[in-house]
């Protein structure tokens, strides 16, 4: 541009915690400072959030003043409109503890609060004009939550929430390897990537079963994990069949871990959680929502949230939903490019959008009206 | 003689340890069930590496969790801190006034999805499998001699979780 500015956007991702390792006895890591910590082995996390919601509130604004800071994203609070997603249901006392740290303490231009569903299936909306409704799956870190959306708005009364998420399963994966093979219960950020590496979702679940029965070469599902050791190697990685293990190196196998544990998404009561899974959920919501509309939800359902990236999950609840879903209605399962990031970019096009500004409040309109025209304007 | 009675000794002190087998009753089973469940939403597993620092001059995080939180340890407020002092919520007390604030539906504790309408599925408490038996003394469940070896040996009831 000729006056040398540049619109730049991007998008960074900040771990929203703080994490301390075991051998720095005095540092603090806060979000994205993690990256230079060598040692992860042993992490210790400080979460804002529990099940879901913001209950940590020294620690979440730790998290936000760095990500506002010089460090990340070095921006002026006073010159910035900001959109925060938050779940769905939020206490009232936390959305008005947000408007008060947004307006009163980082003094915000003007603000945006919604769901990050609701991001995602605005931008499904841009991409899709032709869908009258969205199925809006959210499988994220402490929860799943199934959305139906209408006309770009939301559904409220037939939302539902499914209590697994990827906290669940890490857990969950940690446990059963500590029980079966190795400790490695303080080992939360090691295994996640354990997790995130080798795990997919079945869609062949007791066939998957007999064949991690099998021995030697028939097989073809055990795999063995090098752990990092944080001195050779930063990140585990898949060990290859031909190679010998290097004196250093620790293993954990693989086998029947891979898909059950995942699994949990689609069967809580695996664990003993008595809820319906996944794919069962979506169906009943789409059945508690009115006639006309449950075709339109069966062939637009939007999978979004770090388990969509779990190979095979479309495919399975897609077979899943196919399976009982009636025979007339069509059935389409997306997964978008990036489901972890998609309600940012939801949120992007929707700062561009024409009506944009009259979707926010102002921090001279929460000045004069406080929490009330927030609770006006914001469906949260 | 002498060796029809050690027979009989040894007899009857097998029969009296068959009979002596503790069962969990249902309360603890499901008592053992939550805590496992529990377990599964923790943070974290270890104890705070820096648990017993001070830190001067730097502001430490607070918990406001229901676990050990430390009266004497308060920190200096800052003007930030007193006025978000009425935010200050665990999850508990959260959902509490949720349901005490009769707010109409749909709300967190009506979105709640319902059992599954298809029956549970069995596995192995030990290797993961699939599994056809129940242990008699504590209810988990096994899938052959040998894991049922490896369970009554490590957990069973031995294991206060
Ligand atoms: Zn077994
Ligand atoms: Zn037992």
């Amino acid at each position: 541009m000729r006056d040398g500015k540049v619109a730049i956007i991007f998008k960074r991702l900040v771990p929203n915690c703080i994490m301390k390792a075991k051998n720095e006895r005095r540092k603090q890591y806060i979000g994205s400072q993690i990256d230079d910590c060598k040692d992860l082995s042993g992490i210790f996390y400080l979460l804002p959030f529990q099940k879901g919601y913001l209950v940590n509130w020294d620690v979440q604004r730790q998290v936000w003043e760095h990500t506002f800071g010089k460090d990340v994203m070095n921006l002026e609070p006073e010159d910035t409109n900001a959109i925060i997603a938050e779940p769905y249901f939020d206490f009232s006392s936390i959305q008005e503890a947000m408007n008060e740290i947004y307006f009163e303490e980082y003094n915000f231009k003007a603000i945006l609060r919604t769901n990050a569903g609701t991001l995602s299936a605005f931008k499904n909306r841009q991409e899709e004009p032709n869908q009258l409704c969205c199925l809006l799956v959210d499988c994220g870190y402490s929860f799943t939550h199934i959305a139906p959306y209408y006309n770009g708005k939301k559904v409220g009364s037939a939302i539902r929430r499914v209590n697994i998420g990827g906290k669940v399963l890490t857990n969950h994966l940690k446990e059963i390897i500590s029980y079966r093979q190795l400790h490695v219960m303080d080992e939360t950020y090691v295994m996640n990537q354990v997790k995130e590496d080798v795990c997919y979702v079945s869609l062949d679940f007791f066939g998957d079963m007999k064949i991690a029965k099998l021995k030697g070469q028939e097989n073809t599902i055990v795999r063995d994990y090098i752990l990092p050791d944080f001195s050779h190697s930063k990140r585990g990685y898949l060990k290859q069949d031909d190679t010998k293990l290097k004196p250093h190196e620790q293993t954990v196998r693989m086998n029947n871990e891979r898909f059950a544990v995942p699994e949990i998404l689609f069967h809580p009561s695996d664990i003993g959680i008595q809820e319906m899974g996944v794919s069962e959920a979506i169906v009943h919501v789409i059945n508690n929502c009115p006639t006309d509309m449950r075709p339109h939800l069966f062939k637009n359902i939007l999978l979004t949230g770090g388990n969509a990236m779990f190979p095979g999950f479309k495919e399975r609840v897609e077979s899943d939903v196919r399976s009982m879903a009636p025979a007339l209605y069509d059935v389409r399962v997306t997964k978008p490019v990036n489901p972890i990031t998609h309600a940012w970019e939801g949120g992007k096009l929707l700062s561009t959008s024409k009506n944009f500004s009259s979707l926010m409040v102002t921090r001279d309109e929460y000045n004069e009206h406080g929490h009330s025209i927030c609770w006006e304007k914001f469906d949260v | 003689m002498a060796v029809v009675q050690e027979q009989t000794k040894r007899e009857s002190g097998r029969i009296k340890d068959v009979n002596q087998k503790r069962v969990l009753d249902s309360y603890t089973r499901a008592k053992r069930l939550r805590k496992q469940l529990e377990a599964l939403e923790q943070d974290n597993f270890q104890e705070d590496p820096q648990a017993n620092l001070v830190i001067p001059n730097k502001r430490l995080p607070q918990f406001d969790s229901n676990e050990g939180s430390n009266p004497a340890k308060k920190k200096k407020k800052t003007r930030g801190d007193h006025f978000k002092q009425r935010f200050r919520k665990t999850f508990n007390m959260l959902v509490e006034e949720e349901q005490l604030s009769m707010q109409e539906p749909p709300n967190y504790l009506t979105a709640c999805i319902p059992p599954s309408k298809t029956p549970d599925r069995k596995f192995c408490a030990v290797c993961g499998f699939p599994s056809n038996y129940t242990c008699v003394s504590c209810g988990a469940r096994y899938c052959c001699v040998k894991c049922l070896g490896t369970h009554q040996d490590t957990r069973c009831l031995k294991w206060t979780v």
